[in-house]
């Protein structure tokens, strides 16, 4: 089994005064894959990732990095590196010195830091930089010197925590893109940890969307946003129309489903009685009718440039949303609509009511 | 727009005019007095005082007090900056009060209880004697390490509070960061949390120093008249001697000590803090 | 997190409750002395008694040295409140050159040797002809209080958001209204703070008064060191009790007011 995997969490559990945050954590991520941690705050990404770069000690379990038991050891010892959020550099250094500071750790005498440290700076492009105060830096500057001081000291493995929250919203964009390129380039295993969906999902091969100390899927954007297997994971990636109902009636694996506006048919393995969520994305929904329909009152019609979204009126905790290309005229507040969607696109989870 | 601003400024004319009338101007005053003579101005009662040995003399053990009672105090209270910035609940209220009730408390009061504490018959020799340490009472009253540790434990709030402050504003990502880059503890602490403590320890020093030079109450109780300070020279100048132009002599040498002080620590304050 | 971080921890664990014991220990040495039974020092005390605080009352002078204490510390400390708002808010909001300099320069008198300060008053007092201890002492006393009230309002102030004062005014305030009932009400902590640190510096200064005082106005501190050399008995320490109950007191108010972790960033 072990060394299958270049990072192996086996089996962590860690409880701040009593409350267990995480229990029988198991997390695996391949050489050079780019992956995130994805939840809401309080999800335990954070202590996963401080676990992992030896900031924090497990209670029990073991964390394994190229076949080597890294478990007991403390995180200078590791070559893992750590761009924080908000970057924690250090105030009293220039941005030269900030850099160079991972190879004077490592005992490399300063004559021998100024060549890698000039190289980094090239690749994130702050050379004219060098000998600024970190105060001087803008919020993106610095996230490149964050970058580079993690980087020139060639880890074994980089975390990121919530590097772009401190960015403006193009800004972040930008330095997605750039930070994807210069990981791959140099065959990086990198684990970002955020709460923006949007953005783990432009970084990351795999994103493991995490909700109260657990893993709750772990897979590629696309088969996330497609296939999400809990809806937790279906809520908290993407918007979604959520109606709950209860299973009527089945028929080799179709079951109809009765909700407040009318049955829908999906295919489930619930049986008669259950309760369940249907849900659907909200952009496979449309107004020109599918397999399923439902009628419902528009409660806003919000037109949002490249797309127009409709509200339905919902009643309790349901979401009924249609999100249409492009900008729609002709539709209006208070009319009904028939909403409609394919069958292959209706998911349903059995919840307890 | 601008008048209100300008009216603003006229605020701070009472104050001012009133530190600068019954302070600064009487300072300029007894400057004055130290360079004038019946023979017109002079410097004659400075190369008098320099020629001095017995001056000279007490104006080093003067510094060398202040200079041990600072470092004595900076040992103590830099690690306890650290416990203080780590305690909670309780333990930090009980190192607020450790702290603050010594401070509000006068200096008559703390160097009377020194002077009780080094008395030969004293709880410190009961102590020693009982512990098995000293056979005989030491003699601790009227010695400068006497002086030293009762000064230090007057001024120690004072270096521990501008210390703590800096900590507990200190990024604690900071260490982890350098930890993960590979820095091992002593790197961590050279390299991270000491040039970031670096303010705290100097914004301290220079008041604890600059309390030290010039006390006068903690060394006649501790220490008495045999061992001079500069504050007591200035006091037996002007109340016992009645030689005015001595007085304001040494007065004008301790001052400028304490304005020095006072510069040179903003100065280092200032670059240390250009680079943060 | 390492072994060498849980050796520092406990170290400065160590030191740090060894500076707690070794800064309460003239106060309880203090304490413990004042209720000896013996005439001399002798610790601990024989047997336990209360006679050397009845003795304070028959102290020469005792009470009138407290009351003047308490006069000057008072007076001073209300006069440095008024002038230290006036020139803190100008220092703050005025738009004028050197600022910084008024700053440093009413905060300087905390570093100045006090010794100096009293002799140059001494002399400057003589040349006006000021005669009256009383007044010399208030004047020398606001020297003392006001730096204290400086410090801490200048570093209140800046921190205070003073779109209030103006969002006060377009409510109908004039300018001194809407610093007297927004400004002072916000700032109550570091009034207090700095009230309480001036009023207790002013009621422990020798070194200024000592130069400033006449035979009949001596204040609380002078009297001790006087009763020191005249008849050192431990009648010193009870008093020395009855300050640090004094101190107590006192910081029990402010700590249950603006509590103990404000008053030390005064």
């Amino acid at each position: 089994m072990s060394g299958r995997h270049y990072l192996e969490v086996w089996d962590v559990a860690k409880s701040f005064k009593g409350t267990n945050v995480m229990l029988g954590m198991d997390f695996r991520v391949d050489r050079g894959e780019l992956v995130s941690l994805l939840g809401p705050s309080g999800c335990g990404k954070s202590t996963l990732l401080r676990i992992i770069a030896g900031l924090l000690n497990a209670d029990d379990g073991s964390v394994v990095l190229d076949g080597r038991d890294i478990t007991h050891l403390p995180a200078h010892k590791r070559n893992v590196s750590v761009v924080f959020q908000n970057y924690a550099l250090f105030p009293h250094l220039t941005v030269a010195e900030n850099v160079a500071f991972g190879l004077r750790a490592r005992g490399i005498a300063k004559s021998a830091t100024s060549d890698p440290v000039k190289e980094v700076l090239s690749l994130v492009r702050m050379s004219d930089y060098a000998d600024r105060p970190i105060t001087a830096l803008s919020g993106g500057q610095q996230q490149r010197v964050a970058v580079a001081r993690a980087l020139v000291v060639d880890p074994d493995l980089l975390l990121l925590d919530e590097p772009f929250s401190a960015l403006d919203r193009k800004l972040r964009e930008t330095m997605q893109v750039e930070l994807k390129a210069l990981l791959r380039d140099r065959g990086i295993t990198a684990i970002f940890v955020t709460h923006d969906q949007e953005e783990a999902m432009g970084v990351s091969d795999r994103i493991a969307v995490m909700n109260a100390g657990k893993i709750e899927q772990f897979a590629a954007p696309s088969t996330l946003y497609a296939q999400p297997e809990t809806p937790f994971v279906m809520d908290f990636v993407g918007l979604s129309v959520r109606i709950t109902g209860r299973v009527t009636a089945t028929q080799s694996g179709m079951a109809t489903i009765d909700t407040a506006y009318g049955p829908v048919q999906a295919r489930t393995e619930v049986g008669v009685g259950g309760t369940v969520l249907m849900c659907v994305r909200p952009e496979l929904v449309s107004i020109d009718g599918g397999e399923n329909t439902i009628s419902v009152v528009l409660e806003d019609v919000m037109v949002l440039g490249s797309k127009t979204m409709l509200h339905g009126r919902a009643s309790g905790e349901d979401r009924i949303l249609c999100e249409l290309p492009g900008i729609r005229t002709g539709l209006s507040r208070g009319e009904t609509a028939t909403l409609g969607w394919a069958l292959e696109d209706t998911l349903v989870y059995e919840v307890t009511p | 727009m601008s008048s209100r601003v300008d009216r603003i400024g006229l605020l701070a004319v009472p104050g001012l005019a009133f530190l600068a009338l019954v302070y600064a101007l009487p300072l300029l005053m007894l400057l004055a007095k130290s360079i004038q003579t019946p023979d017109g101005l002079s410097f004659a009662e400075y190369s008098a005082f320099f020629a001095d040995d017995y001056n000279m003399r007490v104006l080093m053990r003067t510094l060398r007090v202040a200079g041990l009672t600072t470092l004595l105090a900076l040992l103590i209270a830099y690690p306890t900056a650290f416990a203080m910035n780590r305690a909670k609940g309780p333990w930090l209220t009980v190192f607020l009060v450790a702290m603050v009730l010594p401070m509000s408390l006068g200096v008559v009061v703390k160097a009377f209880a020194w002077s009780i504490l080094f008395r030969a018959n004293g709880f410190l020799n009961t102590m020693l004697q009982w512990i098995g340490l000293t056979e005989k009472p030491v003699r601790m009253l009227f010695t400068e390490t006497a002086l030293v540790v009762g000064a230090a434990n007057v001024f120690l709030p004072f270096m521990v509070l501008p210390i703590y402050a800096v900590i507990r504003q200190m990024d604690s990502r900071l260490p982890e960061a350098a930890a993960s880059l590979g820095a091992g503890p002593f790197f961590r602490f050279f390299n991270v949390t000491l040039p970031l403590s670096l303010p705290g320890v100097v914004a301290g020093s220079a008041f604890t120093f600059s309390m030290a030079i010039s006390m006068y109450v903690i060394p006649s109780l501790i220490v008495g008249e045999r061992q001079q300070t500069m504050s007591m020279l200035i006091a037996r100048s002007f109340l016992y001697l009645r030689n005015e132009p001595l007085g304001a002599t040494i007065s004008a040498v301790l001052l400028a000590i304490a304005v020095f002080v006072v510069i040179f620590s903003s100065w280092l304050a200032r670059r240390l803090g250009a680079r943060q | 997190m390492t072994q060498t971080d849980q050796i520092f921890r406990v170290l400065s664990w160590i030191i740090g409750l060894f500076c707690i014991a070794f800064l309460m220990l003239p106060i309880f040495i203090t304490l413990a002395a004042s209720f000896t039974s013996s005439s001399v020092y002798t610790l601990p005390p024989p047997e336990w008694s209360l006679r050397w605080y009845a003795s304070l009352g028959r102290r020469n002078g005792l009470w009138d040295a407290v009351v003047l204490s308490l006069n000057l510390a008072f007076i001073s400390t209300v006069i440095s409140l008024v002038l230290g708002t006036l020139a803190s808010i100008a220092v703050t909001r005025g738009n004028f050159r050197g600022r910084e300099a008024i700053a440093t320069f009413t905060v300087s008198p905390l570093m100045m040797p006090g010794l100096v300060v009293g002799v140059a008053l001494l002399q400057f007092f003589r040349e006006i002809g000021l005669r009256d201890a009383y007044w010399s002492l208030l004047l020398g006393h606001i020297v003392i209080t006001l730096p204290f009230v400086m410090r801490t309002l200048l570093a209140s102030m800046s921190a205070f958001d003073f779109s209030l004062i103006d969002a006060a005014r377009t409510l109908g305030l004039s300018y001194p209204k809407a610093i007297f009932k927004v400004l002072v009400p916000n700032l109550a902590p570091a009034y207090l703070t700095s009230g309480l640190f001036a009023f207790l510096a002013s009621m422990d200064n020798y070194p200024i008064s000592i130069f400033l005082t006449d035979a009949r106005n001596k204040t609380l501190p002078i009297k001790m060191l006087q009763y020191l050399e005249e008849q050192p008995d431990p009648s010193l320490a009870a008093m020395s009790s009855g300050l640090i109950l004094l101190a107590v007191i006192v910081l029990a108010f402010g700590a249950r007011t603006v509590g103990l972790n404000r008053m030390i960033q005064g």
